[in-house]
């Protein structure tokens, strides 16, 4: 691969790099797995690149090929921390939950989704990019109902967790 | 819901907050070694593709294997089964490559899990095609061997031939089996997650909370 190509790639990449952070965000608890994850993601797009003929724009390749290193592609590295067991973390929601800052309610909140499963943070994450269930279902490969469907669920999921 | 709104506002006014990779750095970055899985798969499928086909040809295909295959009556057909087995396994190669190729990052999640999937089931039809012609081969071999004349003769007095016949057939399935379920065990290593993920995505039902 040519040295202008991956010039311009850099130049794209850097431009455009809190897309990959943000999923970084969603599947990582901490900040070693963040930039493993951001790694291999980078690896990815650097591979996928000079296949990507701008059919679509380059963003929305980008969330595809992080969504697909994050959920299928990635194996996560030693350093990664083991996840705690779902229930200790209902248990610590449970006794955290009144207090009402908001801050501490953000911690919440991105706790009980980082114990949501790969398929449930896409979904989430997609959400929160504010992506409609068109976009969500043509980034995901799904049917637009099936998108209403799972994230209803993933929303009552967390309300669960939330509100118990 | 409130939560979900206060995340969605949090999310939004992250920008500022979210680390910052130079363009050195990910230059850097994009030529270190990747740790995905397709890489694994590619490099185990092949092992996979190459063991049987090596074990068969170094334990069946040489000097000494062929004469006590003329001994019985079977060097041509030994011949005409390892000729058919090399095209065989050439043709799944042929259809593992092509089928490893279309697996793209940049396809959607469901293409590129249903890709995968696809390029490990050519391998697990090929360890069947592999599991089932070793079970045949050794039973017609096992026929015409008990059948010759030398065995017949090496053999004391009264044998049981039913009880020979038992034990090699029961010897040949715990083999195929005990293959089978080392198979299963890359295998399930290598595509559980994948496959739970893929499930997830496609189905619609009600799901457990």
């Amino acid at each position: 691969m040519t040295k202008e190509l991956e010039h311009k790639f850099v130049n794209d990449l850097e431009q455009h790099q809190n897309i990959v952070h943000k999923v970084c965000k969603i599947y990582t608890n901490n900040k070693d797995a963040h930039n493993d994850l951001f790694q291999e993601i980078s690896i990815q797009l650097w591979k996928a690149y000079p296949k990507f003929r701008g059919e679509a724009k380059f963003s929305t390749w980008m969330y595809r090929v992080a969504l697909n290193t994050a959920i299928t592609l990635y194996r996560k590295s030693k350093r990664t921390i083991k996840t705690q067991d779902f229930d200790s973390v209902l248990y610590k929601i449970e006794s955290s939950v009144y207090d009402d800052t908001e801050e501490e309610q953000l911690k919440i909140l991105y706790k009980a989704i980082y114990h949501l499963s790969d398929i449930e943070k896409a979904l989430i994450f997609l959400y929160l990019e504010d992506k409609n269930y068109k976009e969500i279902a043509q980034t995901m490969g799904i049917t637009e109902v099936n998108a209403r469907v799972k994230m209803n669920r993933v929303k009552n999921k967390l309300k669960k967790i939330l509100n118990p | 819901m409130d939560q979900l709104e206060l995340l969605k506002k949090d999310w939004k006014n992250q920008e500022s907050s979210l680390p910052k990779v130079s363009k050195e750095e990910i230059s850097r970055l994009i030529h270190k070694r990747s740790s995905s899985i397709v890489k694994w798969i590619f490099i185990i499928s092949v092992l996979e593709f190459i063991i049987p086909y090596l074990t068969l040809l170094f334990t069946g295909y040489d000097n000494k294997s062929m004469s006590s295959y003329e001994k019985i009556g079977l060097s041509n057909f030994m011949t005409i089964f390892y000729v058919i087995t090399s095209i065989i396994i050439l043709y799944f190669i042929f259809l593992f490559y092509k089928n490893y190729r279309s697996i793209s990052a940049s396809s959607n999640p469901k293409k590129l899990m249903q890709n995968i999937i696809k390029t490990r089931n050519i391998v697990k039809y090929y360890i069947w095609f592999n599991l089932i012609a070793l079970f045949v081969v050794s039973l017609i071999v096992m026929y015409k061997m008990f059948n010759s004349q030398v065995f017949m003769d090496s053999l004391p007095e009264n044998t049981n031939m039913v009880m020979i016949w038992l034990v090699s057939i029961v010897v040949i399935v715990i083999l195929v089996v005990f293959l089978w379920l080392f198979y299963r065990l890359i295998y399930g290593t290598l595509l559980t997650k994948l496959k739970h993920n893929y499930k997830e995505l496609v189905s619609n039902g009600v799901d457990k909370l």
